[in-house]
């Protein structure tokens, strides 16, 4: 019985069949290739294997059981183990906690229990993964190898890798192979998916090759050649896909376009080297060793230093509008991202780089000129669009690299930088964008091309840089030009290659410790310290124990609104309406807590509607999709309105035993205030150590691979919603015995205030990150400089402007804090 | 399909197309508003009645409009009521407190939202924080400087100003005639011109729009300065019409300012936009308070009807997306 069956397999996407009656079957106890080039189907099989798509038809089966209907977690369940190329990982937990979360929170043996587990399953590797790091102070190396024992530790029937290589070094290729040829036994079988044909060749026992969605022939590893497996993934002959190229013998006399001397940046360094008007300069060598640095570095995207010279002019350096103003062009691997704008019309799109040519004097833009330019150029390239006013997200990814080009051949550019030109594109666009590709350096351009393709860079280049650990180490030119040369010379170059990266990742511990999650909280002890010392020097009675109580006492709301607050930040949410509700829940309050009123029915609907809020915001964000920020501003404007409607001027006095009861201290402490400081931490170790918590954090640090993990991330994001508005009850107590009246007025400031709180308590607003101990701290701070104005003698605006002035320079700090991180 | 559930889908696409689209759609339904006006309250289109609604939809236009530009490039402005409040104080205080002559307090009053603008475009775009927090924390700045230079009270437009917020040329009120030209100005530049389209191509991706070679910095704090003078314009005219301004005059645009882009039909995701959409969805709300206000709703609940209107155009859009979605994944 076969292992992974995967039968007569059609998916169609809009204007693609990405897959055509595809039939698959692995053999237990093998190792099973799928090769194939980008665009191919590959990962379409792979998704519709893992159940994550569905197919149009066709049939999957594991072991004879089938999987139609099935969801990811259930195919899991079944032993589908999945190693992908871009691993599902949450960069703002821990290691040992993403161990957790795809293994599974029993599986491990509790959260307690993870770091030990994690421990373990890495131990093989030995390449000095700390547990307890975040996974976004990983090497990408260190993610992989972390992805893989993830996907190991479940013990799969069937494992699925997915480009496993791209990222490891020599060595730990060799170890990667060892792990999945003692994985392989007659209950489990391996998928094993590559461009890299030898070591295909070398891992695995049958190969099965797909080009265009279809199947191309399965056959047995030893029986078939690297050459016979490049023809059958190209489909063709190389000399019919490539132009002929630059002879050589002329080089010389054509003019040096594009000069680089003595380069230094982030990721490369000494890097010299000229391109020739006509000639195409190819760079290669094994992932990660600075090509993708250089390359952003050429663009003027990122900072380097040195010297480049465009057409003998010198170019100004980390300034992408200046580098393209001298006549250079990037074309980004990542195409969504950078290369074309989506929703904007195709039309468009052609001429975003040469908006000038088709303007009046400069400023106004002309339709007709814009629609005769655009025109022109889609004919001439073949880009098949319906129309010049179709955006440009509803054509395939090879008209759209076409689209990207075709701005390019408009500009007549001096040179041309492509980063993977031909990723996710089909063989007979391929084929075009090659010719455009040499027609542009014919007609004077010269162009540098990144790539990852062996055959590519072989038929296309007449010259090819390889990199190694950021230095130029290799070149190769004219008839040197060999996939197979390329090959040795970046293995060669990079067998030796030492960690370096990892070495420039370490840093000391007080630096780790500073990006981490509680440094915030000490700092701003400090802080708060230090400024009550600078106060009572002038006021002894800043540090009385009545003054200290109210500071507490007014402190435990901010606490609260923080906590409010970063439940939802956390899950990557946002709530302007904390405020106003706090406001409305006491308006409400004051119509039954009074003299000869109904409290407990007061507190009962104070209750009820802080519920209510919380599900009509959670409902409209969570399942009407409707943006946080416009929902909870409206939101925000209801409540506001509400309470102004039910009490335009205060009202409905509270009792004076009310409002006591919710003052009542310990000696000089608040009670709310020891509450509220119970709560935070609660909350913090519920963020670190239960299943919520950690799925929370989860679904704000990277919401798909949090789906991908199996979380239900719509549920976690709907309760942190409710949990907000929940959480301003008790700031809604502590109002009603600060004002003592139904006045919904004061309520309103806590929105800000919440929002200060969090930010300077170091959460990442983006989600995933931040500390509710800090809360306290930072609640305490903000109270605690606002309580100072009046002691200074500082006047009302002065409350305005510090805590304006904390969140801007607190978001500002850690904003390029964060970016350092990313870094 | 039966005919029956056909009509219906047939009935749901052309809803989707008017919620959808962008113009033509705010229009009909804000001429729709117009034309029940009367039936629903009497009077709230006499003449003195529309006279009375105009300026102030002037100012939210004008405000909306550097709303969208914020909008457009993925930001949110949050610093709009101090931006305003500032604005009128700058416009009033000037003259009563400080002797100045009217122009300098009406310019000041423009510029000085700009400067702040240009601020906040810094922190977005330089020192990358989130364009919500950096306006949020902004507006409460902002604040503290009307409490500083107002001492804590209002202070009275000249009568330079009150009387030009208030008068009419060639019987076109003058509030309106500065709003049709900023919209008309901005409406052309972002739709026309090569500026308007870098914006938009910055608006959609900065990346994309920085490999275009398009000086993406430059532009976001030129957005959010222009933005600034929007507001401050907008302050100025709104102190000089209403002769005492109010502190916190600027806390009742906020809302509808962003409530206008989105019945615009704006993306809250950036890119595209449209400065007239918004300006007609400025003179929709305005006319709906406007109604709700003859018919003796109190001012308490403006907030609330303009909330449920944006909640429900937001949440009516996104349900019929949704199901445009499922029809797409189910055939």
């Amino acid at each position: 019985m076969a292992a992974l069956s995967l039968l007569g397999i059609t998916k169609d996407f809009p204007g693609v069949r990405a897959l055509d009656n595809v039939t698959l079957e692995t053999t237990p106890g093998k190792i099973h290739a799928l090769v194939g080039e980008n665009g191919a189907g590959k990962s379409t099989l792979m998704a519709i294997a893992a159940c994550a798509l569905a197919p149009d038809s066709g049939e999957i089966k594991i072991f004879g059981e089938s999987l139609a209907g099935a969801t990811p977690q259930q195919a899991r369940k079944m032993g589908l183990g999945i190693v992908r190329q871009d691993p599902a990982l949450l960069p703002d937990l821990t290691v040992a906690e993403n161990i957790a979360l795809g293994v599974g929170i029993a599986e491990v043996g509790g959260l307690s229990n993870a770091v030990k587990f994690s421990d373990l399953i890495l131990k093989d590797w030995n390449v000095g993964i700390d547990s307890r790091a975040a996974i976004s102070d990983l090497t990408q190396e260190q993610r992989f190898i972390v992805e893989i024992s993830k996907a190991l530790a479940v013990k799969p029937k069937i494992l699925v890798l997915d480009e496993p290589t791209e990222h490891l070094s020599a060595g730990n290729v060799e170890k990667l192979f060892g792990i999945i040829r003692e994985f392989v036994n007659p209950e489990t079988s391996v998928i094993y998916i590559s461009h890299r044909i030898r070591e295909v060749k070398m891992i695995s026992d049958e190969i099965t090759i797909l080009r265009d969605g279809k199947v191309r022939g399965t056959y047995n590893s030893d029986q078939i050649s690297e050459d016979q497996i490049i023809e059958y993934v190209i489909g063709r002959t190389l000399e019919t896909v490539f132009p002929p190229k630059l002879d050589y013998k002329f080089i010389a006399e054509k003019e040096e376009k594009f000069a680089v001397t003595n380069l230094h940046g982030d990721g490369f360094a000494n890097i010299t080297f000229s391109v020739r008007s006509g000639e195409i300069v190819g760079i290669a060598g094994v992932q990660g060793n600075g090509q993708e640095e250089l390359i952003q570095a050429l663009s003027g995207l990122t900072k380097s230093k040195g010297e480049i010279e465009i057409s003998g002019n010198r170019a100004s350096l980390g300034n992408s509008a200046a580098m393209a103003k001298s006549g250079l062009i990037y074309l980004p691997a990542d195409r969504h991202a950078g290369g074309v704008l989506l929703p904007i019309a195709v039309g468009e799109n052609v001429v975003a780089r040469t908006l000038r040519d088709v303007s009046v004097g400069g400023i106004f833009i002309n339709k007709r000129k814009l629609e005769k330019s655009a025109k022109q150029q889609v004919e001439a390239l073949s880009i098949k669009t319906p129309s010049l006013e179709t955006p440009l997200s509803s054509l395939s990814g090879g008209n759209q690299q076409k689209v990207v080009l075709s701005r390019a051949v408009l500009s007549a550019p001096k040179v041309i930088l492509a980063e993977e030109p031909t990723q996710g594109v089909d063989a007979g666009a391929r084929v075009d964008i090659y010719k455009i590709l040499r027609e542009a350096a014919d007609n004077g351009a010269a162009v540098v091309i990144l790539s990852t393709n062996g055959v590519e860079l072989e038929g296309l280049c007449d010259r090819i840089l390889i990199m190694s650990r950021g230095n130029v180490v290799v070149e190769l030119a004219g008839e040197e030009v060999s996939e197979e040369a390329i090959a040795r010379a970046a293995l060669t170059s990079t067998a030796v290659r030492e960690r370096v990266e990892r070495l420039e990742h370490r840093q000391s511990k007080l630096h780790r410790w500073l990006r981490g999650d509680q440094s915030p909280a000490v700092i701003l002890f400090t802080i708060a310290i230090l400024l009550g010392l600078v106060v009572s020097l002038k006021d002894s009675s800043f540090f009385s124990a009545f003054n200290l109580n109210a500071i507490m006492f007014s402190t435990a709301p901010l606490i609260f609104m923080g906590i409010a607050q970063l439940t939802v930040v956390m899950g990557s949410g946002f709530d302007l309406s904390v405020g106003p509700l706090s406001g409305v829940l006491v308006v409400i309050a004051s119509f039954f807590v009074v003299a000869k009123g109904n409290p407990i029915l007061g507190f009962a609907l104070l209750g009820g509607f802080a519920l209510t809020a919380g599900l009509l915001n959670a409902t409209a964000i969570v399942k009407l999709k409707v943006n946080p920020v416009v929902m909870t501003l409206a939101t925000f404007m209801l409540f506001q309105g509400l309470y102004l409607f039910w009490r335009p001027t205060p009202g409905g006095a509270f009792p004076d035993h009310v409002t006591g009861f919710i003052a009542h201290s310990i000696g000089s402490v608040p009670i709310i205030f020891v509450i509220a400081c119970a709560l935070a931490l609660l909350a913090e170790f519920a963020s670190r150590r239960t299943r919520f918590g950690l799925e929370l954090r989860a679904t704000g640090s990277r919401r798909d691979a949090a789906e991908k993990l199996g979380i239900k991330v719509n549920r976690i994001t709907f309760i942190s919603y409710v949990l907000s508005s929940l959480l301003t009850i008790p700031t809604a107590l502590v109002l009603i015995s600060l004002i003592g009246i139904g006045d919904g007025r004061p309520g309103l400031a806590y929105t800000l205030q919440s929002i200060t709180v969090v930010v300077l308590a170091g959460a990442s607003i983006f989600g995933g990150r931040g500390s509710y101990i800090g809360l306290i701290v930072s609640g305490f701070l903000l109270q605690q400089v606002l309580a100072t104005t009046p002691f200074l003698g500082l006047p009302e605006d002065w409350t305005y402007w510090l805590s304006g002035g904390i969140t801007i320079i607190a978001a500002t700090i850690f904003a390029q804090l964060r970016t350092a991180r990313s870094r | 399909m039966d005919p029956i559930s056909g009509k219906i889908d047939d009935l749901m696409s052309t809803w989707s197309r008017v919620f959808r689209g962008r113009s033509v759609n705010i229009a009909l339904f804000t001429l729709l508003l117009f034309v029940v006006s009367p039936f629903v309250a009497p009077g709230s289109l006499s003449p003195a009645s529309v006279l009375s609604m105009i300026p102030f939809a002037s100012v939210l236009a004008m405000i909306a409009a550097g709303q969208t530009l914020v909008i457009q490039q993925r930001g949110l402005d949050l610093s709009i009521p101090g931006m305003v409040a500032l604005a009128a104080v700058f416009g009033t205080s000037l003259t009563q407190n400080y002797n100045a002559p009217v122009w300098v307090a009406v310019v000041v009053g423009i510029l000085v939202p700009g400067v702040m603008g240009l601020v906040n475009g810094v922190f977005v775009s330089v020192f990358k924080v989130v364009p919500i927090i950096i306006t949020l924390g902004m507006n409460s700045v902002l604040i503290g400087f009307v409490f500083l230079f107002s001492k804590g009270t209002p202070s009275g437009a000249s009568d330079g100003l009150n009387q030009f917020a208030l008068a009419k040329s060639w019987g076109v009120p003058h509030t309106l005639m500065l709003a049709l030209l900023l919209i008309l100005v901005t409406g052309i530049v972002t739709q026309g011109t090569i500026v308007g389209r870098k914006l938009r191509n910055i608006g959609v991706s900065e990346l994309a729009a920085s490999i275009l070679g398009h000086r993406v910095v430059s532009y976001k704090i030129m957005t959010y300065g222009f933005a600034g003078l929007c507001y401050g314009a907008a302050g100025v005219l709104l102190a000089g019409y209403i002769k005492t301004p109010n502190l916190f005059l600027g806390d009742s645009y906020l809302l509808p300012s962003v409530a206008a882009v989105v019945l615009g039909g704006s993306a809250l995701t950036g890119g595209i936009s449209s400065i007239l959409a918004t300006s007609i969805a400025a003179l929709f709300l305005t006319q709906l308070g406007q109604i709700l206000r003859s018919i003796g709703w109190p001012d308490a609940t403006q907030y609330m009807a303009q909330a449920a209107v944006l909640i429900a155009v937001v949440v009516s859009r996104e349900l019929l997306f949704l199901r445009k979605v499922k029809k797409k994944s189910k055939s």
